[in-house]
C-alpha cells in the first residue's frame, strides 16, 4: 500500500470525523495498526481538530455546567439502582471501566449516604444524650423526695409512738405575760426520764438567739437544752422528778442558768 | 461546535448536556488505540448536534446562512467579549482559500457530513475529501501545531 497516497486521499480526516462507515473504519483501524506513519498523520490531524475547535469554541453560560453535573449524578444513581437490578447485563468488552464507572458512582453515593446517615445519628445521639440527663436528674429529684418522704414518715410514726404511748406524759407549756398567745408541749417519760418537745406557738427569733428548755427540779432551773421554732418533736435531755417546765429566750447556743425575764412559757407536771 | 451547529443557546445548552450524560455511558466504549479522546468527544457530540438538526427541521433555515450571516447575526445578538472568538474565528478561515474556507464551514461549523455536502452543492466526495485534507494542512500552519 503506498502510505503517501492513501494519507492525501483525506481518509484519516473522514476517519477523525467518524464520517465511515462501518466496514471503512474497520479498514483505516487495520491499516493504523499496520503503519505506524499512518498512527503520526492521525495524531496530527486529531491534534489540529483539536485547536480548531478550541479556537470556535463558544463558551456555555455558568448554569449549564451545574446542570450537566447534576444530571450525570442523577444519572450515576440511576446506573447503580439498575446495575442491581439486572447484574447479568453486562458488556464484557467494557467491563473493567464500565466497574471503576459503578464503583466511583456507588462511592459518591454511599459518600453522600453516610455522611447524611452519620449526621443523622450524630444528631439523634445528641438528642438522646440530652434525654438521658434530663431522665437521670428526674430520678435523682424523685429518689430524694422519696427519701425525704420517708424520714419524715418514720419521724411521724415515732412521733405518733410518743404522742399515743400511754408512758408519756403531756405537760402543756402556757404562754406567760411576756407571750400570752406562746404555747408548747413536752412528753416525758416518769420512769425512762426521756422528754420530747413539740411546739405549738413560739414566735420566730433573731439569728443570734435560740430557746432555751428548763426543767426544774427541786426548785433549780435545770438545762434541757436548746432549739429552733421548729415542727414536729424535738428529743431533749434526760431529766426525772421534774416539778415544771419552761422555755426562755437565750443567746444562740444557751446558757448555764436561765433568764427568767424572758420566759415565754411554762407548765407544770 | 454544538452551538456553531445549532445556532441557538437553549437548544445547544440541551445538546451538550446530553453529549455529556451520552459520554458518561459510552465512555467504557472508547478505545484509545483508535484515536484521541477530545475527537471520540468531539464526534459524540456532533452526531447529536446534526441529530438535533434534523429532529428540529431548522435545517433549511440553516443551510442557507454562509459564514458572514451567522458572524453578522451573532454580532448582533452577542456582546462584544464574544465577538472577538468570533472576530479571531472569521480571522483565520480567511486564511484558508475559498474551496478550503467552505469545506471547513460547512463540515466543522454547520454541520454537515461529507456526503451531504458533495450531494447539495454537486462537488464529487473524492474532492471533498482532499479538500478537507488540503484544509487542514494548512489550519495546522495556521494553528500552529507542532508535529
Amino acid at each position: 500500500m503506498n502510505v503517501k497516497e492513501y494519507i492525501s486521499s483525506g481518509i484519516l480526516e473522514s476517519y477523525a470525523s467518524g464520517e465511515l462507515s462501518e466496514s471503512e473504519r474497520a479498514d483505516v483501524e487495520r491499516n493504523l495498526a499496520q503503519y505506524p506513519e499512518l498512527r503520526k498523520e492521525l495524531s496530527l490531524i486529531e491534534e489540529t481538530m483539536e485547536a480548531f475547535f478550541l479556537k470556535a469554541a463558544k463558551e456555555p453560560r455558568a448554569a449549564v455546567k451545574t446542570r450537566i453535573l447534576e444530571a450525570i449524578t442523577l444519572r450515576s444513581v440511576q446506573s447503580v439502582v439498575s446495575r442491581e437490578q439486572r447484574p447479568t447485563n453486562n458488556e464484557p468488552k467494557s467491563n473493567v471501566i464500565a466497574f471503576w464507572k459503578y464503583a466511583t458512582a456507588a462511592s459518591i453515593v454511599l459518600a453522600f449516604t453516610s455522611t447524611f446517615m452519620a449526621y443523622n445519628f450524630w444528631n439523634n445521639w445528641k438528642e438522646t444524650e440530652v434525654s438521658l440527663l434530663q431522665l437521670r436528674a428526674v430520678n435523682e429529684q424523685v429518689a430524694r423526695d422519696y427519701d425525704q418522704v420517708n424520714q419524715r414518715l418514720d419521724a411521724i410514726e415515732n412521733e405518733m409512738k410518743i404522742v399515743s404511748s400511754p408512758s408519756f406524759a403531756r405537760v402543756v407549756m402556757k404562754g406567760t405575760a411576756n407571750s400570752p398567745d406562746a404555747m408548747a408541749s413536752v412528753y416525758w417519760n416518769k420512769s425512762t426520764q426521756e422528754s420530747y418537745l413539740s411546739i405549738q406557738n413560739l414566735k420566730a427569733l433573731a439569728q443570734e438567739q435560740q430557746y432555751q428548755l428548763w426543767a426544774i427540779v427541786d426548785g433549780k432551773p435545770i438545762d434541757m437544752g436548746v432549739f429552733d421554732s421548729a415542727t414536729g418533736l424535738h428529743k431533749m435531755k434526760s431529766v426525772g422528778n421534774v416539778a415544771a417546765f419552761a422555755v426562755t429566750i437565750e443567746p444562740r447556743g444557751g446558757k448555764p442558768s436561765p433568764s427568767m425575764a424572758t420566759m415565754q412559757v411554762l407548765g407544770n407536771t | 461546535m454544538i452551538y456553531r451547529i445549532l445556532n441557538n443557546d437553549d437548544v445547544a445548552e440541551e445538546v451538550l448536556q446530553d453529549t455529556f450524560l451520552r459520554i458518561w455511558d459510552r465512555i467504557g466504549s472508547y478505545d484509545s488505540g483508535k484515536g484521541r479522546l477530545f475527537t471520540w468527544m468531539l464526534n459524540v457530540a456532533r452526531n447529536l448536534a446534526i441529530d438535533k438538526t434534523r429532529s428540529k427541521e431548522i435545517s433549511k433555515v440553516r443551510k442557507t446562512d454562509d459564514i458572514d450571516d451567522l458572524v453578522n447575526k451573532i454580532d448582533r445578538k452577542q456582546q462584544a467579549e464574544q465577538n472577538i472568538d468570533i472576530i479571531g474565528l472569521k480571522e483565520f478561515l480567511g486564511r484558508l482559500s475559498e474551496d478550503q474556507k467552505f469545506v471547513v464551514e460547512h463540515l466543522y461549523l454547520k454541520g454537515y457530513t461529507q456526503s451531504e455536502l458533495a450531494d447539495e452543492f454537486n462537488i464529487p466526495l473524492g474532492t471533498v475529501k482532499t479538500r478537507l485534507r488540503l484544509a487542514i494542512i494548512e489550519l495546522r500552519t495556521i494553528l500552529e501545531v507542532k508535529s
